[in-house]
């Protein structure tokens, strides 16, 4: 029991800090107030080093752990600066006019206690190895999210959204409910490893394989691919850009994470290649995903849908990943055929990458809005210099324009699909690449080379926002010095069942990238 | 300055390796890397300064004292040469390690005599002439002040990076480096379209020679699976190459060895100028004049040399290439020296006799002596360095005039003498006046054609474009310095935005120039720095000559004969032709063991002599040693054209615009006037390439524009055409989400049943 206690740590670390910020964050006086922020870095950073130091998991892979955790604690941490501001901001105002602070009108500490909740889920889902720990998982970290949607703003909108987004949600938890319930039918047990062993010895099985099919697609509904991607645009736009920009990461990663799990359970068998079944689903998921997700983007004028089915397709280019496996030769596959280490990397330059575009939504305002509209940020290098340079850079390296971060992080992506042969989705993903590129240069052109059209956006006076983008910025330049190690740990992290390459969890490389974040945070 | 310290003692260099060099390379003291990085970080300070919007003379400090240490490092690298070759590690650079074969590519720098000698009148020359520059420029004060010293600054790396370079990939990155900074330079004045035309035409033609260099350094690493020359000079292959070249058994040697040397060759051709890719060079005048000084006659188109000296055992080993570089060489230098007796633009008349000397250096090389081409690299390099910054302390004093028809007599007026007297000096040394150095280096290459087999017709060649050299040299001193004081004001005296045309302020100060509009023109005279710099060049220049008596050793095992002799025989460009053993051995036929072993070493030197067994009696020309001849026939041939100049040009003249060159020239018909349109080479080009280019460029425009944009077009308005149909399904109303969702989870699941399990037939 200890040593399973000793995996969790780093989620302990975290929900410690969460009991501790519901407090500080109502707490009557405003400077208290004003440290929780910085007490959810302090737990981050916390959860970030104890996550370092955790022992290999027992579940199907052993070192996803360590790297996953990291990466959810890091750009966990990017994002803080980012939430700063995102509520109570009529609350605050009246209190500092002397008017008494009143906690039940107060959002705050729910705010950042949901927060670090969601992030708990999303560690926990990476060291799941049973089916219900890894249900309510996922459920931790999609929960919370929920009700931030809804209290972001102000507005009804963000209501709506959130009224959608979880009905949706529920929905789609009902389906991989039911998948996994499937599967527990199937193999007679909620222990992911002991289910493929079953698998293994047993074959699948119709009833298996059906658990498999709707678990995956049910865990569709987190990384936002097709059939389940509709609540996308409506509830990224609908919540504040913030939260959006947490939308586009933390249930994408949790549900990513899980999907590892579910086709491992299948098992990419000696040919690399996962069940005809499963590796059919994900194959129509992938190419269907990235293609709608690309050609809806085309047409918005609102960015913040646009991002919103920008995620959809980058979902479906990381479902290519998935598809890979970790690469025909099994343990001694080089890391470049290993689709799941891509796809782990992906998460990461997606996070920081994608990060920034909604760093410089938040950063602008008019009269506590955010900016939506494309025109909003029309010559915004002009304007506002440091915003446009972050939108340029992170719009370039959401399209993959080398050398950028994404463009690195893609790469990762074809490798692994050609050598797996699978090369009519690789051209699939080639040529929403190029749609892709039709409008983050929208964007680009948009911010640098465009005349300023004055819609009475300014500089949001949250300084912390400004910091959070031009962190995304750095990241999407800086991280490229360290990608060789940092593809290398996520390498390390998605080896199925490799004694050796557990034992050392490989972070000393990806340490300097989050020393970047934690510096600073 | 640089004769003094020439006369340290590494001049007498120890000798203990032997030509070939030697299996095993030590590495030399760290601080060499302040060479080439002193320079580097003088090019970074200057953007800082254009950054900051400096408005002073501080970038040409900087870079002056920046590249005058990195001069005395040269020197003291120079001086702590213990005569073993050793290279320097920057840092790890490209490293690809295969099963069987890796390459290796590190940022290193290898350090041999030849290496040491180049780097001397690199950053020497550098140095000097970014002293002269500080003044020279001073009218761009600002951004484009520091814009001219940080590309300057990188030339001096790039430059070092070429010559000091320790593999192929380090010289190549030094070949762009200095092609791209001489590009930067030349279209300096962007805001002229001439300037940028040649800039444009500069780095255009470059391109077709780095192909050849680029294909030979595959190719080298290909055959020899390395690019490191510390690897590659000690390659078993290629000795056994080289010995099988000695005999003229050149079918020994396989193809694709002897294809290297022709590729790089291509290389050399369009860095150094050579026909038919000199056309950039004139043109490339348009730079300002320090830059034609540095980058354009002394260093950059020296590289082409460099390289072919550097890899002279690769050349050795091709039984063509030798003889095409000595071709290629003789014709550029005797063409380029027609044009030049033509033009009338003094800086122009410079540029071709640059083209002109280079040719003589290629000859040189092609004749089997590399040290009489390195040599004459060295000679050319001070006294055209000289050259050109006194033409264009001219044209700065003049207000930008540059026509010997509109100038003369300058020698008399107020503040020139410095000028003039540094313009003689080097007008003496082109013209190979004897005991000047230009006289002895030239000798060395026009004594070697004669004595080689089968390039007697070069030495003609050469010889009679020496006579050529020493009339359209004078020419200009006769014109333009002495005679009768006569001079109209260039274009800049009337309009100097326009000429400059920068947009920017010209510093000029009202004493200086006060009186211009009053009642005409006032030169004025060149200040301290430009006259310290040709004072220090004009002196080196003489200095020069010493070297010819000084510096030899015996330590190589055989003689060497002087300074330049030295240095190119310890390195890889070791070779002593069997032919001329004599002429280094001239008076130790007895005594010196070696020239015997030499005269052995017979070798089918130029297409169509058939393998030559052991000399037995050593060439003469005449019956004499022909450097000795040579000595009186080329003094005799220069003095010749400096008499046609005196009397065409000189005698008799009463204005700067007419002499009686004008009733000479008539008698020769339209033949002038094709030499003053340089025999219309660039329209023959225009011809035969860009208008072929243009038409098929056009055609193309049109295909693409019609057919593949029509087709690129129409695929991009399909994912639009997709995004109208699948929209809808965004409606927003939650309960058409969510029959959305199970409804597409219900199809995946129905196709994948019917297409796996029933299609798959499982």
């Amino acid at each position: 029991m200890s040593e399973k206690l000793a995996l969790i740590w780093p989620e302990f670390l975290l929900f410690m800090t969460t009991c501790v910020v519901m407090l500080t964050g109502q707490w009557p006086n405003a400077s208290v107030r004003r440290l929780t922020p910085w007490l959810c870095a302090i737990g981050l950073i916390a959860a970030g080093g104890a996550s370092m130091m955790a022992p290999p998991g027992d579940g199907l892979f052993p070192g996803l752990m360590g790297y996953s955790k990291l990466l959810t604690a890091g750009i966990g941490l990017m994002m803080l600066p980012l939430l700063v501001g995102t509520v109570d901001r009529k609350v605050e105002r009246l209190a500092a006019e002397g008017v008494p602070f009143q906690p039940i009108r107060s959002n705050g500490a729910e705010f950042y206690a949901f927060f670090l909740f969601s992030l708990t889920g999303l560690m926990l889902v990476s060291s799941a190895d049973d089916l219900i720990w890894l249900f309510l998982a996922l459920e931790l970290t999609s929960l919370p999210t929920y009700i931030m949607v809804t209290i972001s703003t102000q507005g009804t909108r963000s209501q709506e959204a959130g009224i959608k987004y979880f009905f949706l949600g529920a929905l789609g938890a009902a389906i991989f409910l039911y998948g996994f319930a499937l599967l527990y039918g199937a193999a007679g047990s909620t222990d992911i490893p002991e289910i493929a062993a079953h698998f293994q010895a047993n074959g699948v099985g119709s009833i298996g394989l059906l658990g498999i099919l709707i678990s995956l697609v049910g865990v569709a509904f987190k990384v936002a691919a097709v059939p389940m991607h509709f609540y996308t645009p409506d509830v990224y736009q609908g919540a504040a850009s913030p939260v959006s920009a947490m939308l586009a990461f933390v249930p994408k990663a949790a549900g990513f994470l899980a999907i590892f799990m579910i086709a491992g359970v299948a098992g990419w068998g000696e040919d690399g290649r996962l069940p005809a079944e499963v590796d059919a689903l994900l194959w129509i998921m992938a190419a269907l995903t990235m293609t709608v997700g690309n050609v809806l983007a085309l047409l918005q004028s609102s960015v913040k849908r646009m991002m919103a089915y920008s995620s959809v397709a980058h979902s479906g280019y990381m479902l290519v990943g998935v598809l890979a496996g970790p690469g025909i030769a099994g343990a001694d596959a080089p890391f470049w055929q290993n689709g799941l280490a891509a796809v782990l990397f992906y998460l990461l330059c997606y996070g920081v990458m994608n990060l920034g575009v909604f760093g410089v939504l938040a950063s602008l305002e008019r009269r506590g809005e955010e900016a939506d509209e494309i025109d909003d940020i029309r010559g915004l290098c002009k304007t506002v210099p440091h915003l446009g340079w972050v939108m340029v850079i992170c719009s370039l390296s959401l399209l993959g324009f080398p050398p950028l971060l994404g463009f690195i992080g893609k790469i990762g992506l074809f490798t692994a699909g050609v050598s797996s042969n699978n090369i009519p989705l690789v051209l699939i993903l080639g040529l929403n690449s190029a749609i892709a590129a039709f409008y983050y240069l929208r964007l680009v052109g948009a911010v640098y080379f465009e005349p300023a059209s004055d819609t009475g956006f300014r500089a949001s006076p949250y300084g912390s926002r400004h910091f959070a983008s031009l962190l995304s910025a750095a990241g999407v330049i800086l991280l490229l010095f360290v990608g060789n190690g940092l593809i290398k740990s996520a390498d390390n992290a998605s080896r199925p069942d490799s004694p050796t390459s557990e034992a050392a969890p490989p972070e000393t490389d990806y340490r300097a990238g989050d020393d970047l974040h934690a510096g600073h945070g | 300055m640089i004769a003094q310290t020439l006369s340290g003692t590494f001049l007498q260099p120890t000798l203990a390796m032997a030509p070939d060099v030697p299996a095993g390379i030590g590495t030399g003291p760290k601080w060499v890397l302040l060479i080439p990085f002193l320079a580097a970080l003088a090019a970074c300070l200057n953007g800082v300064y254009a950054a900051m919007g400096n408005k002073t003379r501080l970038p040409a400090w900087t870079t002056v004292a920046l590249l005058a240490v990195s001069f005395f490092a040269t020197l003291a690298m120079a001086m702590g040469f213990d005569g073993n070759a050793y290279t320097v590690k920057a840092f790890d650079w490209i490293q690809v390690h295969g099963e069987s074969a890796s390459f290796i590519a590190n940022f290193s720098f290898y350090v041999d005599t030849l290496t040491i000698y180049w780097m001397l009148f690199v950053t020497g020359l550098a140095t000097l002439i970014a002293l002269y520059a500080s003044e020279y420029m001073n009218h761009d004060l600002g951004v484009s002040y520091c814009r001219f010293f940080a590309a300057f600054g990188l030339f001096v790396f790039s430059m070092a990076c070429l010559v000091m370079g320790d593999n192929l990939v380090m010289l190549y990155l030094g070949w762009e480096g200095v092609g791209l900074c001489s590009y930067l330079l030349i279209g300096y004045f962007y805001k002229k379209p001439e300037a940028v035309a040649a800039a444009k035409k500069a780095f255009i033609v470059n391109r077709v020679g780095d192909l050849g260099l680029a294909l030979g350094l595959y190719l080298a690493y290909v055959h020899f699976g390395t690019v490191e020359y510390s690897v590659l000079f000690s390659d078993e292959k290629l000795l056994a190459y080289v010995e099988a070249a000695k005999v003229g058994a050149f079918d020994q040697i396989p193809a694709m060895a002897q294809w290297i040397a022709l590729l790089l060759m291509v290389g050399a051709f369009g860095k150094s100028a050579q026909f038919p890719l000199y056309v950039w060079l004139p043109d490339a005048m348009e730079g300002p004049t320090p830059v034609s000084a540095l980058i354009h006659a002394a260093t950059m188109v020296t590289a082409g040399v460099y390289l072919i000296a550097r890899f002279y055992p690769v050349f050795l080993i091709s039984e063509h290439a030798l003889p095409i570089v000595a071709w290629i060489g003789t014709i550029t230098a005797f063409l380029a020296a027609t044009i030049g007796m033509a033009q009338f633009d003094i800086k122009r008349i410079m540029a071709y006799s640059t083209v002109s000397q280079l040719g003589y250096m290629f000859a040189g090389l092609g004749v089997l002596t590399p040290t009489g081409g390195a040599y004459h690299v060295l000679t050319h390099a001070f006294f055209k360095a000289l050259l050109f910054l006194c033409c264009g302390a001219v044209m700065h004093g003049f207000a930008g005039q540059l026509d010997l028809r509109k100038l003369s007599g300058i020698r008399r007026v107020p503040g020139w003498g410095i000028v003039s007297l540094g313009m003689l000096v080097g007008c003496l040394n082109l013209a190979g006046v004897p005991f000047t150095a230009g006289y002895f280096s030239k000798d060395t290459i026009l004594a070697e054609a004669f004595v080689t087999p089968g390039a007697s017709m070069i030495g003609w060649i050469l010889l009679l474009t020496a006579g050529m050299t020493a009339y359209y040299t004078f020419r200009v001193f006769f014109r333009v310095f002495v005679g009768p004081t006569h001079y109209e004001a260039g274009d800049d005296h009337h309009d100097h935005d326009d000429d400059h045309a920068h947009g920017e302020e010209h510093h000029h100060d009202a004493g200086e120039h006060g009186d211009h509009h009053a009642d005409g023109f006032h030169p004025h005279a060149p200040g301290w720095a430009i006259n310290t710099v040709l004072a220090v060049l004009t002196v080196a220049s003489l200095a020069a000559t010493g070297l010819y008596f000084v510096g030899g050793s015996k330590d190589l095992g055989y003689k060497t004969k002087h300074y330049a002799d030295t240095m190119v025989s310890a390195s890889t460009a070791s070779y002593h032709s069997p032919y001329s053993a004599h002429a280094f051995h001239d008076d130790h036929h007895g005594d010196d063991d070696h020239s015997g072993d030499h005269a052995d070493d017979a070798h089918k030197a130029l297409a169509g002599v058939g393998p030559r067994g052991a000399i037995d009696e050593p060439l003469m020309l005449f019956g004499k040693d022909p450097h000795k001849v040579m000595y009186y026939v080329s003094g005799i041939v220069g003095a010749i054209g400096i008499a046609l100049a005196w009397v065409f040009h000189y005698a008799g003249r009463k204005t700067a615009g007419e002499c009686r060159m004008d009733g000479v020239a008539r008698l020769f018909g339209p033949i002038p006037r094709w030499a003053e349109n340089k025999w219309y080479v660039d329209e023959l080009y225009d011809a035969i390439i860009r208008i072929p280019l243009r038409v098929a460029s056009h055609l193309m425009h049109w295909f693409d524009k019609l057919v593949v944009d029509g087709l690129v077009n129409l695929a991009g308005m399909m994912p639009r055409v997709f995004g109208w149909f699948v929209r809808p399904s965004q409606s927003g109303v939650l309960q058409g989400y969510a029959a959305g969702m199970v409804g597409g989870v219900a199809i995946l699941l129905v196709v994948i049943v019917l297409a796996v399990r029933l299609g798959g037939g499982s």
